[in-house]
């Protein structure tokens, strides 16, 4: 049973956000970033004008769920916008050894620039080292390799900032009420990604002594496991104000819980920013007030810091001549408020 | 014997199990260098006593002595380092692992004490093998690819491979051939010249009369006689020993009316062949008849029934039920059309050891007992019930565990299961194996009973007296084919042998 | 009739002491048998206990009891077609994969069009379908059940992945959503649990009752001795391995209506949590004895555990460790049963 690793599964089904590039780069500049304001919708890319030829390399895992389907089209989408890029895409593979023959076949084939979402970050460092050793800047995506030397550019995801931000969020909701209690959702409990989606939860509650988190239970970011989950916290906690679920996917199950047992004493914050996540957000007849991003589009920001770093450019909006060696975007919280902007890039 | 202690002294060994006492003061003394024969029926003690001996079960009560000194023999090891070796019935051997591998099994030679050094115990077993006169046997081969008959000889070198002093040996010449017993009793002579003892079990009574020094016959859990002469005392009275009354081989009367040839055969067997197995043979069995199969292992006579029962699927030839031929290899339609089989191996082949009694002897006519598949539980108890005691099956309750009856009362659950059916054509493979001598004569008497009702039985057995006793007509068999068709009554267990043995590279 | 020297009998002592030897009479056979039964409940009393001490006002509410049944029911029906399969000899390590393949082919846009009915018969139809692939590769291909459904492990999630494209199927069907709702309960009891209710006493009917289930466990007791006696092993094969599909099936259908949606992820590790189920339960694993009652109760310890950690708030890790030691505690009392001493 192959099944994909890390990283994907968590990322998987997190909608989209139409953070523009350029305000993502603005915005997180290192991977210590933890609470930036969200950048000014502005400016998106480095320079729109056709400039020097550039063909990219794009070898990503095997698009077995949604998160990683809407990698591959921001990367294709993205690309075809510019008329001096060419993109070599490969075959998406989970398998290790399969990968780095396909990274190896672009090598071969000069490519100018490399994006690597590789399927086991740690795995495919050599290969990241052996494309950087001949002269091909590496961009890596999401799953970071192990070396610093194995990449020019790490752009990917905040799981720490996704908790800290779900956790303010709900610190805000909630303030001013008196002993509040909050419930966590957690993902698949033996992967890093987990732990840090938590720490960072429990790093923002700190900010508010009112609030205790009285439970938590890990689900495996499946529906199944949501609902059985959600359906035995329901049971355990008869009130709570709050409950903090790590992943929208999962979410579908947990709602469905909390739905047979006919709560709705609380208000509930997902993870990802799954389209039907997003809906329910927008309808606001059910518990689930907002969702925080874990979003796909950095396939997008990847696409042009590879053209950037191809025509020996830098981004716009920063004063260094060149990009910055290491991306972290930023965990938007959507809302009633802002899903309008949002939901065009949700997806199922 | 001699002036020092016997070998093995046990006194007064008593051994309950929950419920049932299987031994009740069982005295044994084995002195180095006899063959000690040990009789007694199924049920009478036997299996515990050697287990306790070869201390896989520790007796309750009793005393144990081992060249003078008392021991105890508190598990298999302990049992081994004193020179004790047991070779059991269901040979004990592992099939995936060559001769060598299984004979040096927990005992390896060893460099630096771990690294097995694989020549050097190829190097002994062959040594080992060649002492049992069985060079042939390879000892790098596969324990699985050999033989019965090597398996045997492969089980008594693991024996010998250990500093060994007594030998027990438990039922050794079943699957044997006389000529392959012959090598048995070789061997066994030639063990205890070197001055090791044997504890010879076995149920064949001229086996004992021909190696056995003394006798120690075993009834109910106790020893009620110990010492006999294995070659003086008569057979009559060892019969009485082990089941307090005076039977031996005894068959029933054959009906005085021939009425069977008038009759018209309701199985045909014509030109039925296996390549390799046996050359076609043909023969006709009428209702009321019981035809024996006489042959020795490997002489087809087990392969022709299997293959009649359409458990093996012929090269060529047919069978006739009735007139109607069955579809060669399919045991389903033997079955509709009326055949039973009692197989060789019953354990294997014939019962659910799981099960009661009535599940094993309902197990081919549930649905008779089935409407829309619901089985009627208690017209199948009264059934299985009435099957049951119709061959004074005992205990004849048909909730009984099949596991905890004795062979004999096993083998009539088999018997029941197609009487039940109501089949026509009864194949008997050595319906008889390991079943006491007490046991056999009513077996006879059933099958005998089951004929004379209408039923057709063909028979095989490997013990000529058997066949010729029981069977009207006998065919005689050698390497696959047929060599004689006779009237039993015409046949004397002399010329069966040399029919049976007749041009085999015997001595 | 008989003639002479037959002789009285004399047999009974013989077979008294035999049993000695190899131990056991069919009246201890059923009283162990009840003991295994009775030690599981006595398990499940003791979870109990412990629940309702830990957790006093959660624990022992109606809602919570409804809650440990309905999680039950899923993975309980799945449990009662692996006890059959087991029973026989075989396994059958593809049900998590047909619970995925048949919850998501019940849930595409296509047969969410036909409504109720057609959700619940294509579940069924594609259980029964993946059964049948199962049944035919062993019971006339001459496969290990092992091989085989290893295979159909695999290449069900495959299909599963490939029909879902890894995104979940929301279930649009109000009337299989209401079914899962609390306005649906039968006089307090959810209609998953009443489906589960109705597995089992139509499997323990099965088993205990009828020709199949005798066939059942005299294949998986002794195949050679079942040919031998006329009864056609392969196609009970074949129906064993197409009935573990129908329960698939079933529980596909069950858990669309308790998830509200189809996944390819559906069914994770379901093959494990099953055999776990019927082991403790007592059914044999090398076949040749089964019993739905402990399976179910194996299934009713597993969840039971999962609800009270829950409740308490303890973590997965600890919740992990405490059913390994379950199935192992459970294995070593298996042990003191009828056979394995010699």
């Amino acid at each position: 049973m192959a099944r994909t690793p890390a990283t994907s599964r968590r990322a998987l089904l997190f909608g989209t956000a139409a953070v523009s590039a350029g305000a993502l780069l603005t915005a997180c500049t290192s991977n210590e970033t933890k609470d930036q304001e969200p950048a000014a919708d502005n400016a998106p890319v480095a320079d729109d004008k056709p400039g020097k030829q550039v063909t990219i390399g794009f070898a990503g895992p095997q698009a077995d769920h949604g998160w990683l389907n809407a990698i591959n089209d921001n990367a294709k989408s993205r690309a075809k916008k510019y008329s001096d890029v060419t993109l070599e895409i490969t075959e998406g593979s989970n398998d290790t050894a399969q990968q780095i023959g396909q990274i190896e076949t672009l090598i071969n084939k000069k490519v100018d620039v490399l994006v690597i979402l590789p399927a086991d970050g740690k795995a495919l460092t050599q290969v990241g080292l052996k494309a950087m050793r001949a002269g091909i800047p590496v961009i890596n995506l999401d799953r970071i390799f192990n070396s610093p030397q194995a990449y020019r550019c790490w752009i990917g995801g905040d799981n720490y900032g996704m908790g800290l931000n779900a956790g303010h969020y709900i610190g805000e909701q909630l303030k001013g009420k008196k002993n509040a209690k909050v419930v966590e959702l957690a993902g698949l409990d033996n992967l890093e990604l987990t732990q840090q989606r938590t720490k960072g939860f429990d790093d923002a509650l700190k900010n508010y002594p009112n609030i205790k988190k009285v439970a938590r239970q890990a689900a495996d970011f499946t529906v199944e496991s949501g609902q059985a989950k959600m359906a035995q916290l329901l049971q355990a906690q008869s009130n709570f104000d709050a409950l903090w679920n790590h992943d929208d996917d999962q979410g579908v199950g947990a709602l469905r819980a909390i739905d047979q047992a006919g709560r709705d004493d609380f208000l509930m914050v997902g993870g990802a920013g799954a389209k039907s996540a997003m809906d329910a957000i927008k309808a606001g007849n059910s518990v689930l007030k907002a969702t925080v991003l874990y979003p796909p589009t950095m396939a997008a920001s990847a696409i042009d810091l590879a053209r950037a770093l191809g025509q020996s450019k830098g981004v716009s909006g920063l004063a260094e001549f060149e990009i910055p060696s290491s991306l972290t975007l930023y965990s938007a919280v959507v809302t009633k408020d802002n899903v309008d902007q949002y939901l065009p890039t949700g997806f199922i | 014997m001699a002036p020092q202690p016997p070998l093995l002294t046990m006194s007064g060994i008593t051994k309950s199990f929950p419920g049932v006492r299987a031994l009740d003061g069982v005295d044994l003394e084995v002195e180095a260098g006899e063959v000690h024969c040990l009789l007694g029926q199924n049920g009478a003690g036997k299996s515990t006593l050697i287990k306790v001996l070869a201390g896989a079960h520790q007796p309750d009560d009793g005393e144990i002595t081992w060249r003078g000194e008392p021991v105890t023999l508190g598990s298999p090891i302990a049992a081994m380092r004193l020179g004790i070796a047991t070779i059991y019935q269901e040979l004990d051997l592992i099939e995936g692992l060559s001769v060598a591998e299984n004979v040096f099994l927990g005992h390896e030679p060893t460099s630096a004490g771990f690294v097995v050094r694989g020549a050097a115990a190829r190097t002994a077993t062959a040594q080992l093998l060649e002492r049992l006169g069985h060079s042939e046997i390879e000892p790098a081969r596969l324990v699985g690819e050999l033989s019965a008959a090597q398996q045997q000889i492969v089980s008594m070198a693991r024996a010998l491979s250990h500093e060994v002093r007594l030998i027990v040996m438990d039922e050794p010449s079943a699957a044997l051939d006389p000529e392959e017993v012959d090598n048995l009793f070789r061997i066994v002579a030639d063990l205890t010249a070197e001055g090791v003892a044997v504890i010879y079990i076995s149920h064949r009574l001229e086996e004992i009369r021909r190696i056995g020094d003394r006798v120690t016959v075993l009834k109910e859990g106790r020893s009620v006689a110990g010492g006999l002469p294995a070659e003086s005392t008569p057979t009559r009275e060892v019969v009485a020993l082990m089941t307090g009354r005076n039977v031996e081989y005894v068959f029933p009367e054959r009906p005085t009316a021939r009425f069977a040839a008038e009759r018209e055969p309701v199985l045909k067997v014509e030109g039925l062949t296996r390549r390799g197995e046996f050359a076609p043979v043909d023969l006709e069995l009428r209702p009321g008849e019981i035809v024996g199969l006489a042959g020795l292992v490997g002489s087809g006579r087990s392969e022709i029934l299997e293959t009649v029962y359409g458990a093996r699927k012929p090269d060529a030839g047919r069978v006739l039920v009735d007139g109607s031929p069955l579809r060669p290899g399919s045991v389903r339609a033997a079955v509709r059309a009326g055949i039973g089989l009692a197989p060789e191996e019953r354990k294997a082949q014939a019962l659910l050891m799981l099960e009661s009694v009535s599940s094993n002897v309902s197990v081919s006519t549930l649905s008779r007992f089935a409407r829309a598949g619901w089985i009627d539980r208690r017209g199948e108890r009264a059934a299985t019930h009435q099957a049951v005691r119709e061959l004074s099956l005992r205990p004849d309750n048909p909730d009984t565990a099949i596991r905890t009856l004795s062979g004999g009362n096993q083998q009539k659950a088999v018997l029941a299961r197609w009487l039940l059916r109501g089949c026509k054509v009864l194949l008997l493979d050595e319906p008889t194996r390991g079943v006491d001598i007490g046991a056999r004569a009513e077996l006879y008497a059933v099958i005998r009973r089951l004929a004379d009702e209408g039923l057709a039985v063909l028979l095989v057995s490997s013990e000529v007296p058997e066949v010729l006793g029981l069977a009207d007509r006998v065919l005689v068999l050698r390497e696959g084919s047929v060599v004689r068709t006779a009237d039993a009554r015409e046949l004397d267990e002399h010329r069966v042998l040399d029919l049976v043995m007749e041009g085999s590279p015997t001595s | 009739m008989t003639q002479p020297a037959t002789a009285a009998p004399k047999d009974a002592p013989t077979s008294a002491a035999e049993s000695a030897e190899e131990k056991g009479s069919s009246r201890l056979t059923a009283l162990r048998w009840d003991v295994r039964t009775l030690s599981l409940l006595g398990v499940l009393a003791v979870l109990v206990a412990v629940g309702g001490i830990t957790a006093p006002d959660e624990f022992l509410a109606t809602s919570n009891l409804q809650l440990v049944l309905t999680q039950a029911s899923v993975i309980g029906v799945v449990t009662v077609g692996m006890t059959f399969v087991i029973t026989s000899g075989g396994i059958d390590l593809s049900v998590g994969a047909m619970v995925a393949l048949a919850s998501v082919w019940a849930t595409t846009v296509a047969t969410q069009d036909f409504g109720f009915a057609g959700i619940l018969f294509t579940a069924v139809i594609v259980g029964v379908g993946c059964g049948l692939v199962n049944g035919l590769l062993i019971a006339y291909g001459r496969m290990v059940p092992f091989i085989a459904t290893l295979a159909m492990l695999a290449s069900a999630r495959g299909l599963a992945l490939q029909i879902t494209d890894g995104s979940t199927q929301v279930v649009t069907v109000q009337s299989v959503l209401d079914l899962g709702g609390r306005d649906s309960y039968v006089l307090g009891i959810p209609p998953l649990v009443l489906i589960f209710a109705a597995v089992t006493v139509i499997g323990w009917l099965l088993l205990n009752r009828t020709t199949f289930g005798r066939r059942t466990v005299a294949v998986g007791g002794n195949a050679e001795a079942a040919r031998l006696a006329g009864i056609d092993v392969r196609r009970q094969r074949l129906y064993l391995y197409l009935l573990s599909g129908l329960c698939c099936g079933i529980a596909a259908f069950m858990l669309i209506v308790l998830a509200g949606s189809g996944q390819n992820t559906n069914g994770n590790l379901y093959e494990l949590d099953a055999i776990a189920a019927a082991i403790i339960g007592g059914t044999l694993l090398s076949g040749g004895r089964g019993t739905i009652v402990g399976s179910v109760l194996g299934v009713l310890i597993f969840t039971t555990i999962t609800n009270i950690f829950a409740l308490n708030n303890l973590e997965t890790a600890v919740q992990q460790i405490a059913k390994g030691a379950i199935i192992v505690a459970a294995v070593l009392v298996q042990r003191r049963s009828p056979h394995g001493d010699a």
